[in-house]
């Protein structure tokens, strides 16, 4: 397909219409340069020497070479290090603004928390139009449902100064296939270089006072549009011989009816889990957090470090399941965040096609070659479900969290403990049924845990904590007194909307296990207004008795009869126990329901939901009526570090409580 | 609080790691000497306090015991065992303690070659066996791996005993440390590299240095062999060499050498 640029001076009312009437849709190859931003001409000499003077209020990270000859993007002494010729880098700039490894707040023993963000201010010079599109995803991902204080403090501070490529910078580079050769966004002032001269257009308001106060006096700006023109008609040239993707409009709903490819194992097979692709990627933007103490234990700080779907245990929740055990589960994952379920949200590939990932895999997977075999087959299946940009301010205190105190306790079994936490603030937590809390050990680490009490207004609420980890098996130790922190609720409950459409049903609740907790709060707050509902069932099964959760109360339950009936299942007796002995599938047949009038929610281990979602299936309840809790590994809870998602939906943000009808042709949930 | 009680044992080692272990700057030493009590420490210590065994280890229960070195006799192992019953968390310190080290490069040998090349002159004087990591003898809490350690990484693994952390070591291969310092891969300069299936810690320290990795750190714990075999394939390598690749440090891998004794 030709690139057709359309170069032209507009007004800014007129630019207004353009964007509003014409659709400027994610994968035209057309492009409006926007003409309002003084452009003007610049020698390379002249471009350095500026880059000098604006060293006295800036740092600066460009292109530079290393001693040892290697091309890295690092903070300049001065503007002669800076590189004008590209050669592609491991790590993308994307490390200027988010740090391999940042701090997001320290502490000290006495409890207290405080955090910095970031305040110098920093150019990055002679982005390239592949890592300007990264750029601009990150932008938004960073600013997605949650701001992300650190990343969006550092962007508030960082002047991006992009530079057009003439040509395609190397053979393992296909930004042409995924139309990412030109910088959608992400940047303020453009560079189009032809030999040692430069045009420049600033296209932000910070973009055009930088080239105010420290270009324009070298300048002279007639002819600068044609300049302009005449790069990108080499450029044009230049990459004139390479290819789109094949039906790349179309890329999301393609590979979401692709996911049994035979490419995904023969690729999948031959990867080490050795993490050079998504280390050096520009557009993964996934991380761990992890606490670090110092060694005379007086303080400390909660850190993030990158992290990424290919590692081997990066989806592995703290029971131990990994919910993407195989290396083409993993490829699969990476590969469909950047070609299917990201796409819409960002409006373009979330593979910008930069070679990064194929110049370090030793065993040669590339996306190219993936994209290739799948997009060249133009089977259709309705994409993912796609979860609109939803951009917001930086949350400062979004990492931060909240001491609360331990007013009461209760083990349950060996496992479980039950805690009530009263917030230090004196605020209500204001949380639905359904949701999650953040429950910190400073100096130890974060962990999500259910809430298990119905929403109130007091500034108490339970959680009941199974020891699975650092996290948990610390708070165990715990006891009245002792002072905890806390973040949330996040996530997705039992909203109003849900609350309001189980009004007048038969209820059948479903929970295996510690999946009793996060039902509890729906289950009390249900039984507190019976009135409401036709009928209460619930259905209870654990392994062992001794590992029933909330014993007094489910004898509780028992006995108030009426509209509210229970009845439980254990897979193994044990003495004293008259009960029944069986999976919990056989508590199902036997109930007497109107699969119209009946609404049904399972929470429980991965394993049970199959079998229990199919003897729902056989006494016809339908998917709509059908919700469910997932279990997925969690770190940040806000929809930013990766390790909850599930085919594009992030279970801290999008869940944990979904309607079955949602999620159910989803390839990663169960 | 008490202090927890520390202690440092050695077997068939260089003691090199024990030697890492407390390169420590003043500040760190004194730090550390504030929040452990080092009751035994053969290095750095002349006195033991209390009773003595017949191993001339001490008696009393510790908290922590740090154990170096692979595990080469008989004897051994009951000295191995009577620590083991002594301590409540037990690290494995160094490639020898973690994954038997260089000392397993001899299980290639016969015992009669072995024996030869130690002890030239009365080759049967000494006991020694095949050379195992401690973990074939006793259940091991944490490892510090590596030839040498890292004494960051132990300080690391102090501060999450501390705490009360399960000590966490990476589990993914050194690549990943190696692409965050941006080196340039090692293959392309016609060096064959482990890094690929090795446990990252490091930060990559051989590729970092115009080495390549020899895999001292041990496996990670799901190696993909066959791929990194068609690897150094591709890139040259006949099976002898491949193999002499492997057998530096990783002699105790099944994932490797499945049939071994
Ligand atoms: S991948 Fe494309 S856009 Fe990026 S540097 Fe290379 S040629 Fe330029
Ligand atoms: S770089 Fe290649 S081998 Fe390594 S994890 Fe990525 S795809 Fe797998
Ligand atoms: S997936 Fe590979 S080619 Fe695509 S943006 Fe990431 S590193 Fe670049
Ligand atoms: S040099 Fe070794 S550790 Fe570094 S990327 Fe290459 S294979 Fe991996
Ligand atoms: S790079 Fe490999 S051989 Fe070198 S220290 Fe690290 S693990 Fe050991
Ligand atoms: S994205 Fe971090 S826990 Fe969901």
């Amino acid at each position: 397909m030709p690139y057709v640029y359309h170069i032209k001076q507009h007004s800014k009312n007129r630019l207004q219409k353009i964007s509003a009437s014409e659709n400027l849709s994610m994968f035209k190859q057309r492009r409006i340069v926007i003409m309002t931003a003084e452009t003007l001409l610049i020698s390379k000499q002249r471009l350095i020497s500026s880059m000098d003077a604006a060293k006295s209020n800036y740092r600066i990270a460009a292109l530079t070479k290393t001693n040892d000859d290697r091309y890295v993007y690092d903070y300049i002494g001065k503007g002669d290090d800076i590189e004008f010729e590209y050669h592609p880098t491991v790590i993308p700039p994307k490390k200027f603004l988010f740090l391999s490894k940042e701090t997001l707040f320290e502490f000290s023993d006495d409890g207290k928390i405080k955090s910095e963000l970031e305040t110098t201010p920093t150019i990055l010079f002679g982005i390239r139009p592949c890592d300007l599109n990264a750029i601009k995803i990150l932008n938004e991902a960073f600013a997605d449902h949650h701001g992300d204080p650190n990343y969006l403090a550092r962007l508030e501070k960082t002047l991006v100064i992009g530079m057009e490529c003439t040509k395609v910078c190397d053979e393992h580079a296909f930004c042409y296939r995924t139309g990412s050769q030109n910088a959608k966004g992400g940047y303020d002032i453009m560079l189009y270089p032809d030999g040692d001269n430069f045009a420049v257009k600033s296209v932000t308001d910070k973009g055009k006072k930088f080239v105010t106060k420290y270009l324009t006096k070298h300048t002279a700006n007639i002819g600068a549009d044609d300049f302009i023109n005449e790069v990108l008609k080499k450029k044009e040239q230049a990459f004139s011989k390479e290819k789109l993707f094949p039906n790349l409009d179309k890329m999301p709903e393609i590979f979401a009816a692709n996911s049994h490819h035979p490419i995904w194992e023969q690729e999948g097979s031959k990867c080490l889990s050795c993490g050079s692709c998504i280390m050096t990627c520009p557009t993964c933007y996934c991380f761990d957090v992890r606490d670090e103490v110092a060694l005379n234990m007086q303080h400390g700080k909660r850190q993030r470090v990158w992290d990424g779907c290919m590692l081997d245990t990066f989806a592995v929740v703290a029971g131990g399941a990994n919910f993407r055990g195989s290396q083409t589960d993993r490829l699969h994952h990476r590969i469909n965040r950047k070609f299917n379920w990201l796409v819409h949200k960002h409006g373009q590939s979330v593979c910008v096609g930069c070679g990064r990932c194929v110049r370090a895999c030793l065993a040669k997977i590339s996306p190219k070659t993936i994209g290739d075999a799948i997009l060249a087959d133009a089977k259709l299946a309705t994409a993912t479900v796609d979860v609109p940009l939803d951009a917001h301010k930086a949350d400062r205190d979004l990492y931060l969290p909240m001491p609360a105190k331990i007013v009461a306790c209760e083990s349950f079994t060996e496992q479980e403990k039950h805690f009530k936490l009263e917030l230090e603030n004196g605020k209500s937590l204001g949380h639905d049924a359904g949701q999650f809390v953040q429950i910190s050990i400073l100096g130890v680490g974060e962990a999500p845990i259910s809430l298990a009490s119905p929403p109130d207004n007091t500034p108490t609420f339970d959680i009941c904590v199974r020891k699975v980890g650092d996290v948990t098996n610390k708070l165990h130790t715990m006891n009245v007194g002792d002072t905890v922190h806390v973040r949330g609720p996040f996530g997705h409950g039992f909203t109003p909307e849900i609350m309001e459409k189980m009004r007048g049903k038969h209820l059948l609740f479903i929970a295996g296990g510690i999946g009793y907790v996060p039902l509890r709060s729906l289950i009390n707050q249900v039984v507190a207004n019976q009135h409401d509902y036709e009928k209460i069932t619930i259905l209870y099964g654990c392994k062992t008795p001794s590992e029933r959760m909330f014993p007094k109360e489910l004898s509780h339950l028992a006995k108030i009869g009426g509209k509210i009936s229970i009845a439980e299942t254990v897979d193994q007796a044990e003495e004293g126990w008259t009960g029944n002995v069986g999976v919990i599938t056989t508590l199902i047949p036997p109930i007497d329901l109107d699969p119209t009038n009946t609404i049904a929610v399972i929470v429980g281990p991965p394993i049970m939901y199959k079998f229990v979602l199919k003897s729902l299936t056989d006494k016809h309840i339908t998917a709509d009526n059908i919700y469910v809790s997932l279990e997925r590994r969690m770190k940040c809870g806000v929809g930013k570090c990766g390790h909850c998602q599930m085919s594009g939906i992030y279970v801290c943000q999008d869940g944990p409580v979904f309607k079955y009808a949602d999620i159910k042709d989803n390839e990663e949930v169960f | 609080m008490a202090k927890p009680r520390v202690a440092f044992f050695e077997f068939s080692d260089c003691e090199g790691c024990q030697l890492c272990a407390l390169d420590l700057t003043p500040e760190q030493l004194l730090d550390l000497v504030s929040v452990v009590d080092i009751v035994e420490f053969r290095e750095a210590m002349t006195e033991k306090a209390g009773a003595l065994d017949d191993h001339g280890d001490g008696t009393d229960s510790i908290d922590v015991a740090f154990i170096e070195g692979s595990i080469n006799r008989e004897s051994d192992v009951a000295r191995l065992k009577r620590i083991r019953e002594r301590a409540s968390i037990v690290v494995a310190l160094g490639a020898c303690a973690h994954i038997g080290g260089i000392n397993a490069l001899k299980n290639f040998q016969s015992e009669e070659e072995y024996r030869k090349a130690a002890y030239p002159t009365d080759p049967y004087k000494y006991e020694s066996t095949t050379a195992k990591a401690i973990g074939e003898f006793i259940k091991v809490d944490a490892v510090i791996p590596g030839c040498p350690i890292d004494t960051g990484e132990f300080l690391h693994v102090v501060k999450d005993l501390l705490v009360g952390h399960k000590p966490q070591v990476p589990d993914y291969p050194v690549c990943v440390e190696c692409k965050l310092k941006e080196n340039g891969c090692v293959y392309e300069k016609g060096m064959h590299c482990l890094g690929p299936v090795t446990r990252a810690g490091c930060g990559a320290r051989c590729p970092s240095n115009g080495g390549y990795c020899y895999g001292c750190r041990g496996l990670i714990s799901k190696p993909n062999i066959a791929s990194q075999q068609d690897i150094m394939q591709k890139y040259n390598l006949n099976e002898d060499e491949m193999l002499s690749k492997f057998k530096m440090f990783l002699q105790r891998s099944k994932e490797v050498f499945p049939d071994d004794k």
